[in-house]
């Protein structure tokens, strides 16, 4: 089993890629596709194993400077990772990289590289920089067929093999074959326009050696960084004076407020780092006279935390109706009894109690002035947004 | 789908390039940027649900006292100008312009293009 490396991906793969699989990046285009080839070979770099880059779109150092670009340092792999050079000969230029491809538009010349790579090298991870180019370049036909002579190798010789693929508009069984046939998984990764929300997603299509998970992630390219979840709001709100901006502060990597005389009048703004998601937070103001600006921050909120001050629970009655006001019945939310340090504080069970809460719903003993169990938080949100696993 | 995005970026492109303007933003009613070419990329976000929240708070108060919904809010300072309109229910639109450009013509670019923003998103 290899790991993807890409956020939530290897969880919804039941693990990871097993040895003798393949797997296509199947990318609209125009969408920013061509990272997920490259963090799941830096992944298993990472993790000890060797890799090898089939190069078809530019020059290899191109590439590298890509790796770069990421924040991820492929030069301590010397020993262990290797490219396919099919691009250097194309311009007449010379390689300096152990496998290099004569004819890049030949697909004879191409497949015996390949081949001579899949029987010389331990089992590996082998990533096409770009199927789509090899396809331009040798045909759509030759180069299917090449495609599974190469998936048919890996499985004998243990090795995983991974394709980036432009779905440009090649012939309509060709794309069907990508999809539905050549290979044990496809990724489909693509581009969204729902409400206003205009980003791009990724979703499994197809999974042979597990009960795929169909649930589709937003995602986004940071440089450095690669590939994170990105999750576009996540309400912070609850009564005044709970700790709503306190908690915004405590959980993001940056963030502002709108405060004035110790109160939220307009809203707190923070973004979260952490473990590959990237997350915008809204806090709300708590006071009843800002009541519209709270209404008009809930839109299109993928989660909330409702936090409350744990030493006052005549504040539930107010809290409950801000879950109404912001329309948060039915999304994914986390209550967050804050202020466990201070005498009196009830504990989350006796929240449930007074609240009168079913047990489905989370409630995090947080103290968010000194950041305890903020991250605890975020990740028991997180998993209830992504379906959790 | 990916037709809108790319009208969205051009819209956002032609609107930078209007005299005077530093940054601009395309944002949804409720706070999220949509698109933007901004001077400092990494502060885009809060921008966007700043800049909902003004507007929003603006057109609560005047309609709230019988005198109708803002045609639009400009922040002044010595530094420049923040101008946000309405751009139909969805979303509106942002920018911000260097001290000394005339109000008269931006304040034109500014509306025709939100008029193209609320039909794109419709
Ligand atoms: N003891 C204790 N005090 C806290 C904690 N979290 C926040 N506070 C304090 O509670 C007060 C209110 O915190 P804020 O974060 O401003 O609360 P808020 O919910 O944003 O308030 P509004 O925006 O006015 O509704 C401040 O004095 C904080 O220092 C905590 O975990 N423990
Ligand atoms: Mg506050």
């Amino acid at each position: 089993m290899i790991e993807t490396g890409i956020p939530k991906l290897d969880e919804f793969l039941g693990g990871g890629i097993p040895k003798g699989k393949s797997l296509v990046y199947y990318i609209q285009p125009g969408v920013e596709g061509e990272v997920f080839g490259l963090q799941t070979i830096y992944n298993s770099l990472k993790k000890g194993d060797t890799g090898v880059f089939v190069v078809s779109s530019t020059i290899p150092d191109i590439i590298k400077g890509q790796f770069r670009d990421f924040g991820w340092d492929i030069s301590k792999f010397k020993d262990k990772f290797f490219f396919v050079d099919a691009y250097d000969s194309l311009i007449g230029a010379p390689s300096n990289e152990k496998y290099v491809v004569p004819n890049p538009d030949n697909i004879e010349a191409f497949s015996k590289i390949i081949i001579s790579a899949i029987k010389e090298l331990p089992p590996s991870t082998i990533v096409f920089g770009s199927l789509s180019t090899i396809i331009d370049l040798c045909g759509e036909k030759e180069t299917m067929q090449a495609v599974m002579t190469w998936n048919k190798m890996a499985k004998i010789y243990d090795h995983v093999l991974v394709y980036n693929f432009t779905a440009w508009p090649y012939s309509e069984e060709s794309l069907k074959a990508i999809k539905e046939d050549m290979f044990n998984a496809v990724i489909s990764v693509g581009g969204i326009a729902e409400r206003v929300i205009f980003g791009q997603y990724f979703g499994i299509l197809k999974a042979d050696w597990t009960t795929e998970i169909k649930k589709s992630m937003l995602f986004r390219v940071l440089r450095p960084g690669g590939i994170k979840l990105y999750i576009p709001k996540i309400l912070v709100t609850g009564p005044f004076d709970s700790g709503k901006s306190t908690f915004v502060h405590a959980l993001s990597t940056r963030a502002i407020s709108v405060d004035r005389l110790g109160t939220t009048i307009a809203l707190d703004h923070g973004h979260v780092d952490y473990k590959g998601f990237s997350a915008d937070i809204f806090g709300t103001p708590g006071q009843e006279r800002f009541d519209p600006i709270i209404k008009l921050l809930s839109g299109e909120s993928m989660g909330v935390f409702l936090i409350v001050d744990s030493t006052n629970p005549t504040d539930f009655i107010r809290a409950k109706q801000m879950l109404e006001i912001t329309k948060s019945y039915g999304l994914p939310f986390v209550i967050i009894a804050n202020k466990q340090d201070l005498p009196g504080a009830l504990t989350p069970e006796e929240i449930r109690e007074q609240f009168d809460l079913s047990h489905d719903v989370p409630i995090v003993p947080v103290i968010a002035k000194d950041k305890k169990g903020v991250y605890e938080a975020f990740e028991v949100l997180i998993d209830k947004i992504t379906g959790g696993l | 789908m990916t037709d809108t995005i790319e009208l969205l970026d051009k819209l956002i492109a032609d609107l930078k390039k209007s005299g005077g303007v530093e940054s601009c933003a395309a944002v949804s009613r409720d706070g999220l940027l949509i698109r933007s070419s901004m001077q400092k990329e990494q502060l885009a976000e809060s921008f966007a649900a700043m800049s909902a929240t003004m507007l929003g708070a603006a057109e609560t108060a005047s309609t709230e006292l019988g005198k109708g919904v803002p045609n639009r809010v400009i922040v002044e300072s010595t530094m420049g100008r923040l101008i946000a309109v309405g751009a139909g229910p969805k979303a509106l639109l942002v920018v911000i312009v260097s001290p000394e450009t005339g109000l008269g013509l931006i304040l034109l670019e500014l509306d025709k293009a939100a008029n193209k923003l609320k039909e794109l998103l419709e």
